[in-house]
């Protein structure tokens, strides 16, 4: 097949090409769409952030699961790679600013992994602590970025105890950051009687219960 | 029907013999060390004092089935990569620090583990001498095929190579099955295989995580085969961990040869009714409260939740056991598991 001609066109074969977990042709195409002209950020939301929720779709109908959303991710990566230095910073603002981490103690990051695969799909700017992140870690980033949203996340039980404590460090820095939790142990009970303000079973909850919550509050 | 030992009550649900209530099945390993004292990392360094632990913590509360060594990273030590025992205060478990294969050029240096002296294993065999001498349940532990050769590589790198490098993927659980059967023959031998009752942990295998027919391409098959060929040295029963939500899976667990009868545990996301329509003629039914309950719930609760449960397990034919789902966790107050044992006492007797 030879190149797209319209920018509908452009879009749809980046989209499907994350949703095909091509890490090769993704990247690929976003450099030949960005020649071609196609606005960047235009490629990253109506092609790759459109891939992506796609695949969120699939894996909610049970289509996709952990292995085939790790795969797409890493497309969408690829993409906005190339992309992301091309888009004019000052004209399109971000969803909200999300910081997020696996709690101390607990070195499972697949699921957090993913959720930032989503956020980052839906646009939001992300600061991504990663794994085994200390308590206070949290408050300092919250301090540092003045960020929306505080996601926690935990597989283990034990270490799920120690999110009662992140969650009372950061109200201290700001008593109105909204914070998610989530992570096999987890409930909406538990959560609540942690503080948090929400709790999402998966990665694509994850993003609605955050969007929902920031438009609330905004 | 007189009141059993503990003892008593175990080996008659293995022979298919009636019980006097249901007995308690333990996943309290992190709980044992902190309800005596000990650091959580020695129930996993250090045999006597895991035993020790285990024991008499499992006295105190009642419990059934003897103290058990093993836990869910298995085999990333063992292979030459390196664990971290649990030493923070948020940790419970050993975890994966550094995995022995990393890309594909790993595979190179890559070679079956020393059962005698690779990672743990020589504390897993000094705790089985301390199972023999005490006259309970000998086991050992390990990772099943699927989450042993994620602990190779990392779930997130299996998880691609199972799509993009099928081929690299089944090597890995080729060698996570040779090294499986490699241990069991190896303990078979120690203690005779009729004494001896392997158990397997299953966590990546889990829905949350694969789907049903990545199961049936990466998992099965294998279970399938170590089944059999642990049934040929004449083990007589292996324990499945079914961890997580394994609903979609449970009809192909039907299918894995583990005794007779085999034993299997479930997490907390299975209904244990299901779990009896689909492996309750072959295997005795092991589970499944939620852990976070007995960690957060409230006392009336507890006791409740124990009761359904305990009534919907004691259907299974080949049997049942009482127990959490997935491990205790450390924090959990000791009340709440004596809610536990007042509820088999109360709920779990077999003679009306």
């Amino acid at each position: 097949m030879g190149s797209p001609g319209s920018q509908e066109e452009w879009l749809k074969q980046i989209h499907d090409a994350v949703v095909d977990m091509d890490e090769e042709k993704t990247p690929e195409l976003c450099r030949e769409a960005l020649e071609a002209g196609i606005d960047a950020y235009t490629a990253i939301m109506e092609g790759l952030a459109a891939g992506m929720d796609k695949v969120g779709k699939l894996y909610e109908q049970n289509e996709y699961f952990v292995p085939e959303l790790l795969l797409c991710s890493d497309a969408m990566y690829a993409g906005l790679e190339v992309l992301k230095p091309h888009v004019k910073v000052d004209e399109h603002a971000t969803a909200g600013k999300i910081i997020m981490g696996v709690v101390e103690g607990d070195i499972h990051d697949i699921g957090k992994t993913l959720v930032k695969t989503m956020f980052e799909a839906a646009g939001w700017e992300i600061f991504d602590l990663g794994k085994d992140v200390k308590l206070e870690r949290f408050a300092e980033e919250l301090k540092n970025t003045g960020a929306d949203v505080v996601a926690l996340s935990a597989l283990m039980t034990t270490s799920m105890m120690a999110m009662p404590k992140v969650i009372e460090m950061l109200r201290e820095v700001n008593p109105k950051v909204i914070v998610l939790v989530g992570g096999a142990p987890l409930n909406e009970e538990i959560a609540r009687q942690y503080g948090a303000d929400g709790y999402a079973t998966d990665a694509i909850q994850a993003v609605v219960t955050a969007e929902r919550l920031y438009s609330k509050a905004n | 029907m007189e009141i059993m030992t503990s003892k008593e009550r175990n080996a008659a649900i293995l022979a298919g013999k009636p019980v006097d209530r249901v007995p308690h099945f333990p996943f309290i390993l992190g709980f044992s060390a902190r309800n005596v004292g000990y650091p959580i990392k020695e129930i996993y360094s250090d045999a006597a004092r895991s035993y020790a632990a285990q024991s008499r913590t499992f006295a105190q509360y009642g419990v059934d089935w003897g103290p058990l060594y093993g836990y869910a990273s298995y085999g990333t030590w063992e292979f030459g990569g390196e664990i971290e025992m649990p030493t923070g205060t948020y940790q419970q478990a050993p975890s994966h620090k550094r995995f022995p294969v990393d890309k594909e050029a790993d595979f190179e240096g890559l070679t079956l583990p020393n059962v005698r002296t690779a990672g743990s294993l020589p504390i897993a065999m000094e705790f089985s001498r301390l199972q023999e001498k005490n006259r309970v349940p000998i086991s050992v532990i390990m990772a099943g095929n699927f989450t042993l050769a994620g602990n190779l590589c990392s779930v997130g790198k299996l998880c691609r190579w199972m799509i993009k490098k099928p081929d690299l993927a089944h090597r890995l659980l080729r060698l996570a099955t040779e090294h499986i059967v490699e241990t069991v023959g190896h303990w078979a031998e120690t203690f005779g295989a009729e004494q001896l009752i392997p158990q397997f942990w299953e966590p990546m295998a889990a829905n949350l995580i694969i789907s049903p027919r990545q199961f049936k391409t990466f998992v099965l098959p294998y279970l399938v085969e170590t089944g059999e060929r642990i049934e040929r040295m004449g083990v007589r029963h292996v324990l499945h961990h079914i961890c997580g939500d394994q609903n979609a899976n449970m009809p192909m667990w039907a299918e894995v040869p583990m005794g007779n009868p085999g034993l299997c545990s479930f997490g907390e996301e299975i209904d244990i009714d299901r779990a009896i329509e689909v492996v309750g003629d072959k295997a005795v039914v092991i589970g499944n409260l939620d852990p976070s309950l007995l960690l957060t719930g409230k006392p009336e609760e507890i006791s409740e939740r124990c009761r359904e449960n305990i009534e919907k397990g004691k259907r299974a034919p080949r049997g049942f056991m009482f127990s959490v789902g997935c491990e205790l966790a450390p924090e959990t107050p000791g009340y709440h598991l004596h809610l536990v044992h007042q509820a088999l006492e109360r709920n779990g007797r077999m003679d009306g």
